[in-house]
């Protein structure tokens, strides 16, 4: 005697598919991530409970390490070519395509002016050992505005672009003093407004 | 009696759940983990470079504070920026929730019984060359968390250097 088939619906669907998508959606995003660049000057941020965000573009970013040294960056690509361009004009160093390429490719720099010509000629490996002093921020005070470069690397930052924001990225050990050096050199320069870079914090502990 | 089956057979299923669960699992993971770790930024206003100071208003006594960072995450408070530094009641504290945030609070206290207005209260911080910088972030954060309105980075004055060296005397 035959038997009599049951026939059932499966009630498992196919994943499949909607493993795919979730793998695809995945690579995706890992792929469009942006690697952080490795950073001349590691800097720790203090955290604090201000919610303002950093804006996105138009940023000029004055970082100051653990150990007081002192690093400038300007976000745009195009910015940093005309703040080459000027530098070089300045203190009289030529500058040629590679060089260019490479200081557009600088998201900060701390080296006095003149060794920079000396800097942007290294090969990427020869930058990652270098070790770089930092910018000179006065002789002794940040009023000395002969020597300050800071200064003048503000004054021409705000030149070349009259949006751009100013942020102080600070270490959470650096002293006192080598900030305020840094506030003082923004003072000098009238630069009154500017923002402190911070980690997030939820609220009041 | 073993049976052998010889039938058509599909292909084997594999089930596919945990592996979709893990699949939106890290893209949520990553989502999140690049977006909430954005910093966050603190402005700052400074005084534009006064051409005289002296023609400003001194500060009245009764509605100041003074902060003193010091080394090792210590903060000296006294009230009051006399001249003269004399009958200065100098004490310390610390960062935490109990310390300079009580010590703030119940100046607005004092200043709102005096004046009818707690943001009549004007903070002087003043940091010590060798403090941390993470401290002034704290110190700042402290003035938004205590809604203090008039606050100030300045510089110290000769009085604050000498309390900073009794201070080491006394520590030690």
């Amino acid at each position: 005697m035959p038997k009599v088939k049951v026939h059932r619906a499966n009630p498992t669907t196919d994943m499949t598919a909607m493993c795919d998508v979730a793998f695809l959606l995945l690579t995706f995003f890992i792929l469009t991530a942006k690697f952080r660049p490795q950073e001349p000057l590691p800097v720790s941020i203090p955290s604090s409970t201000s919610q303002i965000l950093v804006p996105e573009k138009d940023i000029m970013l004055i970082s100051v390490g653990p150990d007081g040294r002192v690093f400038y960056g300007i976000d745009d690509h195009n910015t940093r070519i005309r703040l080459l361009d000027e530098l070089a004009k300045r203190n009289n160093f030529t500058v040629d395509g590679a060089m260019q390429k490479n200081f557009s490719n600088m998201d900060q720099f701390g080296v006095p002016i003149n060794q920079l010509p000396a800097l942007l000629r290294l090969s990427s490996d020869e930058l990652n050992k270098f070790k770089q002093p930092g910018i000179q921020i006065g002789k002794d005070s940040p009023k000395d505005s002969t020597k300050n470069e800071l200064a003048d690397l503000v004054r021409f930052g705000r030149f070349l672009n009259p949006q751009i924001r100013i942020a102080v990225k600070g270490d959470k050990d650096s002293q006192y003093k080598s900030i305020d050096k840094v506030v003082e050199t923004l003072r000098e320069t009238n630069t009154n407004v500017f923002n402190l870079i911070t980690a997030g914090k939820s609220g009041p502990e | 009696m073993a049976e052998i089956n010889t039938g058509k057979k599909g292909a084997p299923r594999v089930d596919m759940t945990p592996m979709v669960d893990l699949g939106f699992l890290l893209i949520t993971f990553f989502i999140l983990a690049t977006t909430l770790s954005k910093p966050k930024a603190m402005q700052i206003i400074k005084p534009a470079k006064a051409e005289n100071e002296k023609d400003q208003p001194p500060l009245k006594k009764s509605k100041s504070l003074s902060l003193l960072l010091g080394e090792q995450d210590k903060i000296y408070w006294y009230v009051g920026s006399d001249e003269s530094g004399a009958g200065l009641t100098v004490d310390s504290t610390d960062f935490s929730k109990t310390g300079i945030r009580k010590v703030i609070l119940q100046r607005q206290q004092e200043v709102a019984q005096q004046w009818g207005d707690k943001d009549q209260l004007v903070v002087l911080i003043k940091s010590m060359p060798t403090a941390k910088y993470k401290d002034m972030v704290d110190i700042l954060d402290e003035m938004n968390i205590t809604h203090t309105k008039q606050y100030a980075l300045v510089d110290l004055d000769k009085n604050d250097t000498t309390i900073m060296e009794q201070v080491h005397t006394l520590g030690k």
